[in-house]
């Protein structure tokens, strides 16, 4: 027989919705208790994450060979062993290369933009059960990062910080929906803004309708005051579509990231922007096409017929 | 005895909700992964009474609204849990049909977790949240119902008897 309730249980159902509707109405309001709380938590949560990723990583990679441990001969499980550990130790090498190559390029990005950064590991990607897009790096307030600063990465706009704790921070990623930012093409300069979808593809939005963009363009910030929350000239992606619509109010044009946000593994704040607007100088070259050799062969017939004997 | 199971029920979540917070939101899944704390509290409160189900929603609510990427405002997780889990529990508690297969339980947490995740885009809505669009809405709540399908039968063994510690052995699966 289903359960029927009895008014106990829809008192204690109403007490509940009224105190989270209570909390929800405190923490509109900015009540400080609440932002105390959250900090604290996150606090606390940071040594977990930061071993979560230490032991989740290396595991991702070898599950296949975990399931290979339990062997009962001792020579095949110490070759196996060794086996493993020898591909651990490459593998751990094939990660720490692949940071540094993107350390390296997020650090050639801020050396030809005039950017100060802070480097930083990315310990945890949020959760899109809540259709936000963010992740949490390794560094906070006690190294100079601060909300509404710059995250780039080698390839362009990662996004930007939206907390800081003291030894994190957690940062708002350019795909996020509820992204926005000033943008401008590079060469026209024509002005624009760029939302993001909650995918690796975000809209352009130009003020200007008689502006010209074309597939191929490349899409830069175009920075605000003091340089955050954006530093100018940070590449953020390329036209991959325009939306010409007869009668549309303003011009549309679908952009990719530069940056793949679901490899990300190093980043690099922008604490201080530089002297001089880089304008156009961070566009990413195009990929050049390899050129394919042909090889042209022309037969040319004898003066006279051969015979075989 | 309510002081009991809470000093019992509490320490379970809190560490369900460190291992979500520290691991499972490290791997990375495609589709948009899972929820560990929503799968477990749903799964709970499948096999709690309807007030002890709306409790467990008000706690885990809690909890998922302390994390940092939780972008709505504190209660908005909460209220959604509470209505979810109480709903939950209430189809499910003294219900033989539903409770006599775990496949019945299976599906009222999947389709809990897709209704939560709906209802929490709709009040998101409400208090001016941004969520991008419907396509995107809809792959994640399909990615985390397919993510949720596969480690709730999983889970089911281990929630199941970590609810008859708490409560007695008659809840048992």
């Amino acid at each position: 027989m289903r359960y029927g309730g009895d008014n106990r249980g829809r008192l204690l159902l109403i007490v509940l919705i009224v105190t989270s509707l209570f909390l929800i109405t405190l923490d509109l309001r900015g009540v400080q208790v609440i932002d105390g709380v959250r900090t604290g938590t996150q606090t606390a949560l940071t040594p977990v994450q930061r071993a979560g990723s230490w032991v989740v990583s290396p595991f991702r990679n070898f599950l296949s060979d975990v399931t290979h441990l339990g062997r009962t001969r001792n020579q095949i499980e110490k070759l196996k062993a060794d086996n493993d550990a020898l591909r651990l130790a490459l593998l751990n090498r094939k990660v720490a290369d692949a940071e540094l190559k993107q350390l390296k390029n997020v650090l050639d990005l801020a050396g030809n933009g005039g950017f100060k950064v802070v480097g930083a590991k990315v310990i945890s990607q949020g959760a899109s059960t809540s259709f936000t897009q963010t992740l949490t790096i390794d560094a906070g307030s006690k190294s100079g990062i601060y909300t509404n600063m710059t995250v780039i990465s080698g390839f362009g706009l990662v996004g930007v910080v939206k907390i800081a704790y003291a030894n994190s921070a957690v940062v708002q990623l350019a795909s996020d929906p509820a992204f926005r930012v000033g943008a401008r093409i590079a060469g026209t300069q024509q002005i624009g803004i760029l939302s993001g979808q909650g995918t690796r593809k975000g809209v352009l939005q130009l003020l200007d309708n008689t502006t010209e963009v074309k597939v191929g363009d490349a899409i830069l910030a175009r920075g605000s005051n003091n340089g955050r929350p954006f530093v100018p000239g940070v590449p953020i992606g390329e036209v991959t579509a325009v939306d010409n619509s007869a009668g549309a109010v303003t011009q549309t044009a679908d952009v990719k990231f530069y940056t793949n946000f679901s490899t990300l593994g190093v980043v690099a704040v922008v604490v201080s922007a530089p002297s001089a607007d880089p304008r156009d100088a961070l566009v990413p070259a195009k990929p050049r096409p390899t050129p394919i050799p042909t090889v042209t062969v022309t037969a040319t017939p004898s003066a006279s017929p051969s015979t075989k004997g | 005895m309510i002081s009991r199971r809470f000093l019992f029920s509490f320490p379970i979540f809190l560490v369900v909700y460190l291992l979500q917070e520290g691991f499972v939101t490290q791997m990375r899944l495609p589709a948009g992964g899972f929820s560990l704390i929503l799968i477990f509290t749903l799964a709970w409160a499948s096999m709690s009474t309807p007030e002890i189900g709306a409790l467990t929603g008000f706690g885990a609510g809690l909890l998922m609204d302390l994390s940092e990427t939780s972008p709505g405002p504190l209660g908005h997780w909460t209220l959604v849990l509470i209505l979810v889990s109480f709903v939950i529990s209430f189809l499910s508690y003294g219900d033989d049909h539903v409770r006599a297969n775990p496949l019945n339980i299976v599906f009222l947490v999947v389709a809990g977790v897709v209704g939560a995740q709906l209802a929490f885009a709709l009040f998101g809505l409400l208090l001016g949240q941004q969520l991008g669009s419907i396509t995107q809405v809809i792959f994640v709540c399909l990615g985390t119902a397919f993510w949720s399908a596969i480690v709730t039968p999983l889970l089911l063994p281990i929630i199941s008897r970590l609810h008859a510690l708490v409560f007695g052995t008659a809840s048992r699966i």
